[in-house]
């Protein structure tokens, strides 16, 4: 894009906004359209025989059948201005790192809401709970449950259950309690606003939205903990919100209130969230089951996956369990098993069709959000709605202290106040208040919950989304470097990191060890049997044993022990060194320090840590790029092993062979099979038959391998004693 | 921490281990556990095989480094009193440390220094730098671009202009880093 001449790129942008703009006005009549289609029917058929009548009058060739195609034509053309809108913005590319994308689609709501008020002289259609509950919502949260990093999730889950369940808890009752302190206050004209219907609203307004918590932190790149805990208490306080909101609101219905119905109510928080938690898991068992046997079909595969987590959203809907949890819990239960059970096109499909609905859905929120806001649904009252926002604001924080400070007092790894701090602000409303209020039941003063939300709405994304990246960065004390790392200190600095990644994975985890140790029993015992197609390892095949070569797989093998074999590096060799043809024009005039610096960014091996693992826009990087790096890694050591085995006399092989009690066929049988198989040292052959059966696994399936194979490694090993 | 409280763990050589890594008694029972994980045919030792066989280590472009680090010297075997001097090196690093601790920025630096290092003569020559570049890179850089880098990286840090980097130089070349962080594990507290 830099080469060309910058009058084009003006040139394009301008004619996508004209585009964009053409849609937006080729929406409005169906806007209007949606409007009237969800308004009474009997319209429609009146509508309908006007039509009739119109084609009978004239013959016409070309006639306009709106009604017809009315429904999806409208959908088609929302769903078309939410995705043109999204390119628009990244389009310019220092846009979304200023303002966060959720912004700049509320502002597009916004517009389209102010033109469709101006157009029609009456409120835009307010985005229905039902359609975004049941539509819109469900991918969102699938997506973020299938790509939800599970270890760093286990591990903080107690910190995560802490902050979902008694930190929205203090919440809602400090909201509550302080808006109802508010409204004694007898120069706000507040006081008709019972207590009951303070502790309504709070609990919407008191728990955290994932789909806007998400925009935002994408965007700021925090470390995978801190993400994750506030990603996660954002899902799991769906559980609390729900309960409470559904408690509340039949509270405000009941003549009278008694300690047994708050006990219930209690009672009935630990039903929805276990009972949220055991659908899910349900149904994430049946989808694990069924991929079992689709091999023969493999097309559609993908939509299994799909109608399975729908179908757990919908059954915990509808018995008034968190739906939320449920989709949750099925798409981490089930995607173990289903990923190793489907083929890998599935597999991609399966999570790019997720990227998009969910950004579809995204968008469409936001938008609607934005459309939604204009119009006379609000009654407005300063002291109310001000002080809504100041106690939002002053009980999360003071919760997030709170619970830190015990969760410090128990836990190694502290949350530092930096932390505690993103952790507070970063604490946004968003489309399920707005969508909560509205199906709040009619009275009095719902207008004025309404203009509440929407305004804590707006306030957290724009003004907390907009500022949290700044004040991330200016948090951020740690010596800052003036000026840009040298050469050297750029190679230590990542030898550091790759040495601490080790080190950590060396020490491992603890105190997760019983519970995992227990969950991986049992998954071998009894779940990997019935809902994994063959059990295996890949020791039948060594080009399906390449091809499965990720980066998990790579790390799987090499627990097991299972990596050395050694034609599987063989095609690699012949791209090892790779003609000038695939090298980028790299000048060779290296005196210069940027080239450098370009080269070792570019090319320099990237720590875990330093790879996130949860995008929006794309698939996870951790998918392709470091993929190809495990490979390269594993066959260079393999190349190096190798090495030392050809180099070292046979004593000192024979001296390791013994030596090295648990042979779990790691690294002596496989170049030495290599070795026995280019026939160069036959006296090594019986030591590799004196190995364990473990290895004599190995050894069976490559034998029978067809000749021409092993011609192959006869030819292939010049290059192996070649190399270096 | 531990699910295993309510064990007592009997630990070889704990009193010693303690007194000269500094790792409190939890944490010492912790790091058995784990290094009675890691052994898996109950030996009493580790060997090499042993830590190659962690995943994530064997993707771990230096790797091979890390796993050579618990057995210096041309041993085969690690028992848990040279597991846990290893590990003592990435205890975070106390405010009144003094600079004589296992875990204190000089001997961190030792630490990462052997690693480079790999026939102790004290200097890091061209080829050991070379030879960890390239562990470190991907393969489509090529040879000429490697010792490029390889010497750019000598020469700036190389004072004495012998063509190496004594641990004097190494040291001074990353004298902006928190090495205190950079090689700290919180859970090693």
């Amino acid at each position: 894009m830099e080469t060309t001449v910058p009058g084009w790129e003006t040139v394009a942008r301008s004619c996508f906004f004209l585009g964009t703009s053409a849609s937006l006005l080729l929406s409005v009549p169906g806007v209007t359209g949606l409007q009237g289609s969800t308004m009474l029917e009997s319209l429609e058929d009146a509508d309908f025989e006007r039509g009739m009548a119109n084609e009978s009058d004239v013959h016409a060739f070309f006639s306009l059948d709106y009604q017809h195609v009315q429904v999806p034509f409208e959908i088609t053309l929302w769903i078309m201005l939410a995705s043109l809108a999204k390119i628009a913005f990244h389009l310019f590319e220092r846009l979304p790192s200023v303002v966060p994308e959720s912004c700049l689609l509320i502002f597009v709501g916004l517009i389209m809401g102010g033109i469709i008020y101006g157009l029609n002289d009456k409120s835009p259609p307010v985005m229905n709970s039902d359609i975004f509950f049941l539509y819109l919502l469900p991918p969102i949260v699938l997506d973020a449950g299938y790509f939800m990093p599970s270890r760093p999730f286990f591990e903080n889950i107690g910190t995560i259950l802490l902050y979902a369940v008694v930190g929205t808890i203090w919440n809602v009752f400090g909201i509550g309690f302080s808006l109802y302190g508010i409204c004694q206050v007898d120069t706000f004209h507040l006081r008709d606003i019972s207590l009951l219907h303070n502790l309504l609203f709070s609990s919407l307004i008191a728990a955290v939205d994932p789909v806007a918590v998400l925009s935002v932190f994408e965007e700021i790149h925090v470390n995978e903990k801190l993400h994750i805990l506030v990603f996660g208490e954002s899902l799991l306080n769906d559980a609390v919100s729900v309960v409470l909101y559904k408690l509340f609101r039949a509270f405000c219905e009941m003549p009278s209130i008694q300690t047994t119905d708050v006990f219930a109510g209690i009672g009935s928080f630990f039903v929805v969230g276990i009972g949220g938690v055991l659908v899910g898991l349900l149904f994430g068992l049946i989808a694990s089951f069924t991929t079992r046997f689709t091999d023969n079909i493999r097309v559609i595969e993908p939509l299994f996956v799909f109608l399975y987590s729908y179908l757990s959203y919908l059954t915990a809907e509808m018995f008034h369990l968190s739906g939320i949890v449920a989709i949750i819990a099925c798409a981490m239960g089930m995607k173990r098993y289903v990923e190793a059970n489907i083929s890998l096109k599935s597999h991609t499909t399966i999570k790019y069709f997720m990227k998009m609905w969910s950004s579809v859905s995204d968008t469409l929120i936001f938008i609607f959000l934005g459309v939604s806001t204009i119009g006379d649904n609000h009654e407005w009252s300063w002291p109310y709605i001000f002080f809504t926002i100041v106690f939002c604001l002053l009980w999360r924080a003071l919760g997030v202290l709170v619970l830190t400070f015990i969760i410090n007092r128990l836990h190694v790894n502290t949350v530092t106040s930096k932390d505690q701090f993103i952790i507070a602000y970063g604490g946004l409303r968003g489309a399920i208040c707005f969508s909560l209020v509205f199906l709040l039941p009619d009275f009095q003063r719902k207008k004025l919950f309404i203009a509440a939300t929407t305004v804590v709405i707006l306030f957290t994304v724009f003004v907390q989304g907009t500022t949290i990246r700044p004040l991330v960065d200016l948090l951020d004390v740690t010596r800052k470097q003036e000026s840009t790392p040298t050469v050297g200190e750029q190679i230590h600095i990542r030898f550091l990191d790759h040495l601490l990644a080790g080190i950590e994975d060396i020490s491992g985890h603890w105190g997760q060890y019983y519970w995992k140790d227990k969950l991986e029993y049992l998954n071998s015992k009894y779940l990997q049997k019935f809902l994994l197609r063959e059990y295996a390892q890949p020791k039948s095949s060594i080009v399906l044993l390449y091809e499965k070569l990720e980066r998990k797989h790579a790390i799987e093998l090499a627990e097991t022990g299972q990596l050395m074999y050694g034609p599987s590096h063989h095609p690699l060799l012949h791209t090892d060194k790779p003609p000038t043809s695939v090298i980028e024009s790299d000048s060779l005039s290296l005196d210069v320090v940027d080239d450098i610096q370009k080269i070792l960014e570019r090319n320099l091996y990237k720590t875990r840590r330093t790879v996130p693992a949860y995008n929006r826009h794309t698939l996870p990087p951790g998918e392709s790029e470091p993929a190809e790096h495990a490979k390269q890694i594993l066959i260079l050591r393999h190349k190096n092993w190798q090495m030392q085995m050809n180099s070292s006399d046979s004593d000192h092989v024979i001296k390791e062979k013994g030596d090295s009690g648990s042979l779990d066929g790691g690294t002596q049988p496989g170049p030495r099979l290599c070795r026995s198989l280019t026939a160069k040292h036959p006296r090594e052959t019986p030591n590799v038959k004196s190995n364990r059966s473990r290895s004599v696994g190995f050894i069976i399936p490559l034998r029978q391998g067809t000749p021409q194979w092993m011609n192959d490694q006869e030819t292939s090993k010049s290059p192996i004693s070649e190399e270096k | 921490m531990g699910a295993r409280h309510s064990q007592p763990v009997s630990v070889p050589e704990q009193e010693e281990i303690m007194a000269e890594t500094g790792f409190s008694q939890a944490n010492v029972e912790c790091l058995y556990q784990r290094f009675q994980v890691l052994d898996k045919e109950e030996k009493g030792y580790l060997s090499k095989s042993d830590l190659e066989g962690i995943g994530t280590l064997a993707i771990n472009p230096i790797g091979d480094r890390i796993v050579g680090a618990f057995f210096q010297d041309g041993r085969e075997t690690a028992d848990f009193r040279t597991f846990v001097q290893v590990l003592a090196h990435f205890r975070p690093v106390e405010e009144s440390a003094s600079s004589e601790g296992v875990n204190s920025r000089l001997s961190k630096l030792q630490f990462a220094f052997q690693l480079y290092d790999q026939d102790k003569d004290g200097k890091i020559s061209r080829a050991e730098m070379l030879e960890v570049l390239r562990m470190m890179v991907g393969i489509q850089v090529t040879d000429e671009q490697l010792e490029s880098i390889t010497d750019r990286t000598i020469q700036e840090a190389d004072k004495d202009q012998d063509g190496a980097l004594s641990f004097a130089e190494f040291a001074k070349s990353v004298e902006k880093l928190n090495i205190e962080q950079k090689m700290s594990l919180r859970i090693l507290k």
